[in-house]
């Protein structure tokens, strides 16, 4: 029996599981230290990848191992969507693979992402339309960076979103 | 002119001469890759901030501008990068003593004026050394273009099949009526798994419902989001780089690939190039998607390649661009997939600049199907040209990722996936496919060859589908209850493989056993001769025996 399927499972409370895991794990996600790696963080030509060489480290957003989700289990129903979505831990792992094979850039869009695993479809791209130019006034695009701190605890994100304000000022690109 | 020579006439005949050639035209930014008005390079940085940038203060710079010098320079390197004499670097770029990781080391330094500077000193020879020795993936690939007028689904879904089982790492579709979308890409993911596993599929549509279908598990990538180099014209396209780089972690947050798409020529066909070269102009847009941390680009001018076409060294130019993007350490997906020329001569000449050094994607895509059912306004080859392009490789022992088949197993791997498809269909209450149409996809060649569904059923159908919030997962299930248990498990797997993420990394693809290959576990090691990737041993084998070839012992 597939975890997610035993309880009734809200949105809300998959949030609020999340953030307990990340809590124990540090400040970000996947920060625990990892055996067997000098640096405490993953390498490239060690660990990747992560589904052959880590397969200990995957596990979906509701909680299974790779091996767990089969054939079977989605044809009886006991595996949903939700069992097949990536979790906030993953993407800091290949964030940090990333930076061992030396992209940063990478790295970080990963992060963003792996904070972005906490926002619901929806809202996702409300957001991301709300960026869009000439569609929100300063304090608007402030609000959302707020809400991305605290409702979310996506401060990467946030701090995306004002300098994209500041940014738009400058340039006359805000809603008039 | 009175009389007229014969020869001139034949010439006024030629395909060539139906095309359009213009001379440059500075003030628009008609010049492929060397304006008058293009910046010197220059870079001042204090406690690690960019203060001035190819000759702009930073109070001066626009958006872009912001984006690059905050985003995307090394501050670290960028002096040590900057002081090197561009021939210099040029030179690095096809030396074989120069490993690509020394030059990805500095490239992350160099502004955009920097790389027009560098690039300017290459012919299109050394431009393709140094594609061969920069492009991220060791081994190259090749994605298709899977699309018809009609947007009829088991023809989809067949064509897909016989992509995936000819030997491309990726299938891209569209739609030719915008609400058929959903029922596009689900015909590409069944049809795609079954003709070979690990198949990666796209449908190219508007930002937000393309995000959506990713995030249902109906798609496996995206590619169509559009970066530009000039403010204007990436303010025309309703975006900026702040919005398109949290859309590309939006993508990443549900586990999907995905690359943004720019070329040369966009900014002059929008009319705001600021009389900048096109290649100075792309590599903003190359720039714009290194700082935004995604993964790769698509470019090769794609949808205006008839721009750069029309000018004196514009085709060079665009394989430049392609340099670019490699030289950032990005995947590229280069291009050669919009028609630009009458010429057939032309045409295959434009596309060896890819395919002799070979690329992440050499072409993004290759149209696996007629010209007249692309939906992407044509590509430069089609699925009528798959014996010329198995006889290239086998003249040139290059690798385009194309497998010789034997049409017997076509006729089955399409049945296959139109029928695979037609059981999904069932499943999921969508309207049916007829064993009339699975038949006819079987063996056409093209739309024209099928025959016509209710489409107003269909639109309705997609709608609700869509309300219904059918995912992947669903996918998997109908294909099972209806015994393609072999296609359930490869999307299956898909799904899984956005569950380890481990695709999202730099130019990775699966193979058929869902083992990811990437520039990270096959980077790139060109270092000259015996080295870097070699079409030999069993890989070659198999490419060189294409069925018209004929034994020695059979005469």
């Amino acid at each position: 029996m597939a975890q997610s399927k035993e309880i009734n499972i809200s949105p809300d409370l998959i949030a609020e599981a999340v953030k307990r895991a990340m809590a124990t794990l540090g400040k970000s996600p996947g920060q625990e230290t990892l055996t067997g790696s000098p640096s405490g963080k993953l390498e490239a030509e060690k660990d990747y990848p992560l589904g052959t060489k880590r397969p200990d480290l995957v596990k979906s957003a509701s909680g299974l191992a790779l091996e767990d989700i089969t054939l079977d289990k989605v044809v009886s129903g006991q595996i949903g969507f939700d069992d097949v979505k990536i979790r906030p831990e993953t993407l800091e792992y290949q964030a940090q693979i990333a930076e061992n094979i030396g992209r940063p850039n990478l790295a970080a869009n990963l992060r963003r992402a792996a904070e972005m695993t906490n926002i619901p479809d929806d809202r996702v791209l409300e957001i991301y339309n709300s960026l869009r130019p000439y569609r929100c006034t300063k304090p608007e695009l402030l609000d959302i960076a707020n809400e991305l701190e605290t409702k979310y605890n996506a401060k990467i994100c946030a701090a995306l979103v004002r300098e994209a304000a500041d940014v738009y000022e400058k340039r006359g690109r805000l809603k008039q | 002119m009175g009389k007229r020579q014969k020869r001139f006439e034949v010439l006024a005949e030629r395909a060539v001469n139906q095309d359009g050639f213009i001379k440059e035209w500075i003030d628009v930014g008609l010049v492929a890759m060397d304006s008058p008005n293009d910046p010197t390079p220059s870079i001042k940085i204090e406690n690690g901030t960019v203060l001035e940038m190819d000759g702009k203060r930073r109070e001066e710079f626009d958006m872009i501008d912001t984006w690059i010098a905050d985003h995307c320079i090394e501050t670290d390197v960028a002096e040590e990068a900057m002081a090197i004499d561009s021939l210099q670097i040029a030179r690095m770029l096809v030396d074989i003593s120069v490993p690509r990781t020394e030059i990805v080391r500095l490239s992350v330094g160099m502004t955009p004026a920097k790389y027009v500077d560098v690039l300017k000193h290459m012919n299109v020879v050394e431009l393709m050394m140094a594609m061969q020795k920069l492009r991220p993936r060791r081994t190259p690939s090749n994605q298709a273009h899977v699309t018809n007028l009609k947007d009829t689904p088991a023809l989809l879904a067949a064509d897909a099949a016989e992509a995936g089982y000819r030997g491309f790492s990726e299938i891209e579709t569209t739609v030719g009526v915008g609400r058929y979308a959903p029922m596009n890409a689900l015909s590409l993911l069944v049809g795609g798994q079954t003709g070979r596993p690990g198949l990666l599929a796209q449908c190219a549509v508007e930002e937000a419902l393309e995000l959506t279908m990713g995030m249902r598990g109906l798609t496996h990538y995206a590619e169509t989001v559009s970066v530009y180099g000039t403010e204007q014209v990436f303010v025309d396209g309703d975006d900026t780089p702040w919005s398109k780089a949290f859309l590309a972690s939006a993508y990443a947050s549900r586990g999907l690939k995905m690359r943004f798409t720019s070329g040369t020529g966009s900014e002059v066909q929008m009319g705001y190039a600021e009389g900048k070269s096109m290649l100075y102009l792309e590599i903003r847009c190359v720039m714009i998607t290194k700082g935004a941390g995604v993964q790769g680009l698509q470019n090769g001018s794609i949808s205006v390649i008839g721009v750069p076409g029309a000018v004196p060294s514009g085709i060079r130019a665009v394989l430049a661009e392609n340099v670019a993007t490699v030289l950032n350490d990005l995947e590229v997906a280069s291009g050669n997939d919009q028609t630009f020329t009458h010429s057939p001569i032309r045409n295959t000449a434009r596309m060896l600049m890819q395919f002799l050094p070979g690329t992440d994607f050499i072409f993004s895509g290759y149209s696996s199907v007629p010209n007249y059912d692309n939906m992407f306004a044509g590509s430069t080859h089609d699925c009528d040209d798959y014996d010329d392009m198995l006889v290239l490789q086998r003249d040139l022992q290059i690798d385009m990722s194309l497998l010789p088949v034997k049409e017997e197993d076509v006729i089955a791997i399409r049945n296959k996936g139109a029928r695979a498809l037609q059981a999904v269909f069932n499943e999921l209450g969508l309207p049916l496919i007829t064993d009339e149409e699975v038949e006819a996809a079987t063996y056409a060649h093209g739309s024209k060859d099928m025959p016509d569904r209710n489409v107003p059923e269909d639109l309705r159908a997609i709608d609700e589908l869509m309300k219904r919030g059918t995912t992947g997962v669903d996918v998997v299930r109908a294909l099972a209850k209806r015994g393609f248990n072999d296609v359930a498990q490869s999307v299956l797997n898909m799904l899984k493989g956005k569950v380890t993420g481990d695709y999202l990394h730099t130019s990775a693809i699966f193979d058929e056993n869902f083992n990811v290959v990437a520039a990270v576990n096959d980077l790139n090691d060109y270092n000259g001769p015996g080295t870097g990737y070699r079409l030999e041993g069993e890989r070659w084998e198999l490419l060189k025996n294409i069925p018209a070839a004929i034994s020695p012992e059979d005469i």
